[in-house]
């Protein structure tokens, strides 16, 4: 050791090994002498050593476990509130809030993330990194330890610290080499070609930044840049549209012949169609077969829809003329009600409206921005609609085929469904007429104290109203 | 090292050797499995009201001592593969559960003799007017029987046990005469061949568990399903591997050989392959949940009704969540106490897992029995027959046991494994 060393800083005593027997041993007597600032260097992984260093277990798995449960956590929450709550949305039927299985893979994945976070960063933490420079670099042969070398090191902030008795310790371990690690007396300061790089290189990258910027508030005629053109116009047909793909040029596929939808096959055809097929065969043979035909040889009728007044002449006869089925088929309960109600929410009230009156939210739009082809939807309560001028069976035909603009939804919903329907809209239309005398006793106190509510509402609007008339006739009066 | 390397003893030490306590037991267990055996299924095809439980609580004692015995055949072949040096001080003991597949060809019998004497006892392809009973599409049907036919169904299983025997007996005598020649290049050979073993093993499994176990319910198809059963029967071989480490030490044997280090990686490896039954089980059902396809979901909606829905729960709470924190402390996988423990409890939940795939269709086609159990006589009756068949197969082990040694002694890599270290 020179003299000038002994006036710097001593940081601890560093001593070298060359195998890993001897630095074993080492470990072990200054572990016994009791120093805990102690470290040791390898090539490799040692086994073993933790213990021979007296290193107390790591606190790292706790931080990894505190991390994945963080996870999980994280992302059930994070999928029920976006999925369950903030914004519903059906995805296959499935539940909103308790969707658990579709939930575990996100939190799977979410759990590993985090509890890798925390086990690397945790690492970094508990090893004091990031660290650019450690004063055991100044030694000159602790190079070695990346090859063929074993070191082991005595902090000088140990309690026990003397830098004699640890040379002393450390020379009866059979080390050749001890050396006190002092501080590194290479400059501190930057470097200035690495400052002016990193200067460069932010500047440099700012640059694609500023284009995009600058493209963004600049106009073009070039047309529009595509980088997959196959992508942005897609050779895929629309449905209306021809192609020379199949011998009948038309896009769109017709049903395979004896296609049968999910659990149709064995309805009968009056509750196929809201059509008493008996006393039709009698009144009107003809339509009849064609019908049955439609229905019932699949591949007779290919390309052709097969639904009840498909092929109907509009003549009002006509419809007048079909024995509808009176009574509909499905047997009221509050099953089948609940579940008219459902579909009915679903398909019918966006124009029909919740309650039915024909205002649903796309006539509100409609209206807003004066659509011109917009055909209102009806108001089901219409004397007309009712069900002794509108058999069940000719409602459940409007349904699954359609009137006017509206079009048909035997496609989209089942013939049970459509029946469930028919249930629920007759329902709904006696609740707009029901007396008081049907409301059950239990509820009447509350549906009477809205009732004076509304009341009140409309006769305060009446005569807000009321009073901006008078008040706009005064001031014309005046004029 | 920390340790000098350690002293490997002279291969005819007693630590190598079967302790006699445990050899005496071979022949009562034989005995005893064999008549448990025949009790349970007796009292599994008389007592209970339903044609094939009787068949169906023998296979699932029987794919639950099948499985077993592939799982240790997996793991001496992975264990080659992968040139694995710290397993060596366990890898006898699988070695002498993967040679029990030679029993378990002959146990196959019963099923295969169900087969062709009487129609339908236990699989309902067997019927001839399944497809008209279940108003399945003739010509789709048709597709199906070219698979499931008894002919081709019965050269199948001799495929699958001509592989298996052979890969066993090859492994089991590989290692059993290095013991005497202590022939090094015996290991380079065994693994050598591991690779292609293992590509064989696999398929052979797939298909086999397709055959025996998803064809219960023929119209039901996962192709997931042979990975499912995999699983299960990797992660129950390292529970056996504990289990029998564990006792033997308790008896006196391989006292300095497995260490605290063995038990460590073999608590891990459960841990692992708790995660990955979970994780190939779970993708299972995702996958079928999702797609509500009624042909692919009848079969879980099956287990999910009356007294199989509440199974499947325990599946995933006790198969899955239980051990999976239990274990995944390096405190309990230092233990071996706690290893033994959590290892014999995944051995117990493998077999309600076997049950829980099993048993269900053994109610097919019996009116109103679907999400019944078979009641409490079904349950005892099932599980008197896995008893008697893991009692017997135990038996058979400590006896092939007792005529070799229960360490591979001069295995080159006995040394590393002895002196293995986790920390």
């Amino acid at each position: 050791m020179s003299d000038d060393k002994n006036e710097k800083k001593i940081h601890g005593i560093v001593a070298e090994f060359t195998t890993v027997d001897t630095l074993l041993a080492a470990c072990r007597r200054v572990r016994d002498a009791g120093y805990t600032k102690t470290d040791a260097y390898t090539p490799f992984a040692v086994h073993g050593i933790d213990k021979a260093l007296g290193i107390k277990p790591t606190v790292l798995p706790w931080l990894a476990l505190a991390g994945g449960l963080t996870g999980t956590c994280t992302a059930l929450a994070m999928q029920i509130w976006m999925n369950g709550i903030n914004y519903p949305y059906i995805i296959s039927g499935k539940p909103y809030v308790l969707s658990l299985p579709a939930f575990i893979p996100v939190a799977f994945e979410l759990t590993i993330l985090f509890a890798s976070f925390c086990t690397f960063f945790g690492m970094w933490a508990l090893n004091g990194l990031p660290r650019f420079s450690n004063p055991i670099f100044t030694d000159p042969r602790f190079d070695r330890v990346t090859d063929d070398r074993f070191f082991l090191y005595i902090d000088s902030k140990d309690k026990s610290f003397d830098a004699k008795g640890v040379e002393k310790l450390l020379g009866e371990t059979g080390t050749e080499y001890i050396n006190t690690v002092v501080d590194d007396d290479s400059p501190t300061t930057i470097p200035k070609f690495l400052i002016v790089g990193l200067c460069v290189l932010i500047g440099l990258s700012i640059i694609p930044a500023l284009i995009v910027a600058k493209m963004r508030v600049t106009n073009s005629s070039e047309p529009r840049f595509h980088i997959f053109p196959d992508m942005d116009f897609s050779p895929a047909r629309d449905a209306q549209q021809t192609t020379s793909l199949f011998a009948d040029n038309r896009a769109m596929r017709p049903d395979v012949p004896g296609t049968v939808a999910r659990g149709q096959v064995d309805a009968d055809l009056d509750f196929l169609t809201g059509i008493d097929m008996d006393k039709f065969s009698q009144v009107d043979s003809d339509r009849a077969e064609h019908l049955v035909r439609t229905y019932l040889t699949p591949l007779a009728a290919e390309g052709e829809e097969p639904a009840a007044g498909a092929d109907l002449p509009a003549e009002k006869s006509v419809m007048e003329t079909t024995p509808w089925l009176d009574k509909n088929p499905v047997e009221v309960s509050e099953a089948v009600m609940l579940q008219g109600q459902e579909q009915f929410n679903i398909y019918c009230s966006v124009c029909h409206g919740m309650d039915g009156r024909g205002n649903g939210l796309v006539n509100q739009r409609a209206q807003k921005i004066m659509a011109s082809t917009w055909v209102p939807p009806s108001s089901l309560h219409q004397d007309v609609l009712y069900s002794d001028q509108y058999p069940d069976g000719k409602l459940f035909n409007t349904i699954s085929n359609g009137i006017r603009k509206m079009s048909g939804y035997a496609g989209q919903i089942k013939a049970k469904d459509r029946w469930a329907i028919v249930t629920y809209v007759r329902a709904l239309q006696k609740s707009q007429n029901a007396s008081m005398d049907l409301v059950p006793a239990s509820e009447k106190a509350k549906v009477e104290k809205q009732k004076n509510k509304v009341d009140k509402q409309l006769k305060e609007a009446a005569e807000a109203e009321r009073k901006k008339e008078e008040e706009r006739a005064a001031k014309a009066a005046a004029q | 090292m920390s340790k000098h390397a350690p002293a490997i003893k002279p291969a005819d030490d007693p630590a190598f050797k079967l302790p006699a306590s445990l050899s005496a037991l071979s022949l009562p267990l034989c005995i005893g499995g064999v008549l448990v055996l025949i009790v349970g299924w007796l009292i599994a095809t008389y007592g209970v009201e339903q044609p094939k439980f009787g068949m169906s609580a023998y296979l699932a004692a029987f794919m639950y001592c099948l499985t077993l015995v592939l799982g240790s055949l997996f793991f001496v072949m992975i264990q080659h593969l992968v040139r694995a040096g710290w397993s060596t001080v366990v890898r006898r003991i699988a070695e002498l559960v993967m040679v029990m597949i030679v029993p378990m060809a002959v146990l196959f019998l019963p099923i295969l003799v169900t087969l062709w004497t009487s129609d339908a006892a236990l699989y309902r392809w067997d019927s001839p007017s399944f497809a008209q009973d279940n108003h399945l599409n003739e010509a789709m049907w048709a597709n199906k029987t070219m698979w499931l036919s008894q002919d081709w169904f019965t050269v199948r299983a001799c495929i699958y046990f001509a592989i298996w025997i052979g890969l066993a007996v090859y492994y089991f005598r590989g290692s059993v005469e290095q013991d005497e020649t202590g022939e090094r290049a015996a290991t380079d050979r065994m693994q050598f061949w591991s690779g292609p073993a293992v590509m064989l093993f696999c398929g052979s499994m797939t298909f086999a568990m397709f055959d025996w176990v998803m064809s219960l319910a023929p119209m039901w198809f996962s192709t997931m399903f042979g990975v499912y059963l995999f699983a299960g029967a990797v992660l129950s071989a390292h529970c056996i591997l504990a289990v029998a480490a564990y006792l033997l030490q308790q008896a006196g044997a391989m006292r300095d050989e497995v260490t605290v280090e063995h038990y460590h990686d073999l608590g891990k490896l459960i841990f692992g392959f708790i995660t990955f039954w979970t994780y190939i089980s779970f993708s299972q059902y995702l996958l079928i949940w999702y797609a509500n396809i009624p042909e692919e979901t009848e079969w879980l909606y099956h287990r999910q009704l009356g007294t199989w829905g509440t199974l499947s729960l325990v599946l995933v709470f006790l198969h899955w969540m239980l051990p999976f924190l239990g274990t995944m402390s390096m405190y309990v996988r230092r233990r071996p106490r706690w290893i033994f423990f959590w290892a014999f409890y995944v051995l117990v939940m493998h077999y309600i897992d076997i049950y829980w795939m099993v048993m269900p269709e053994a109610h097919a086609g019996v009116p109103g029995a679907h999400g019944s159990a078979g009641g409490a006589l079904g349950v005892v009756a099932s599980v008197l027959c896995v008893l008697g068949m893991v009692a017997l197969i135990v038996g058979l082990v400590l006896r092939v046991a007792s005529q070799t040694r229960i360490v591979a002694v001069r295995d080159p890599r006995l040394a590393e494994s002895m002196a293995f270290e986790n920390i």
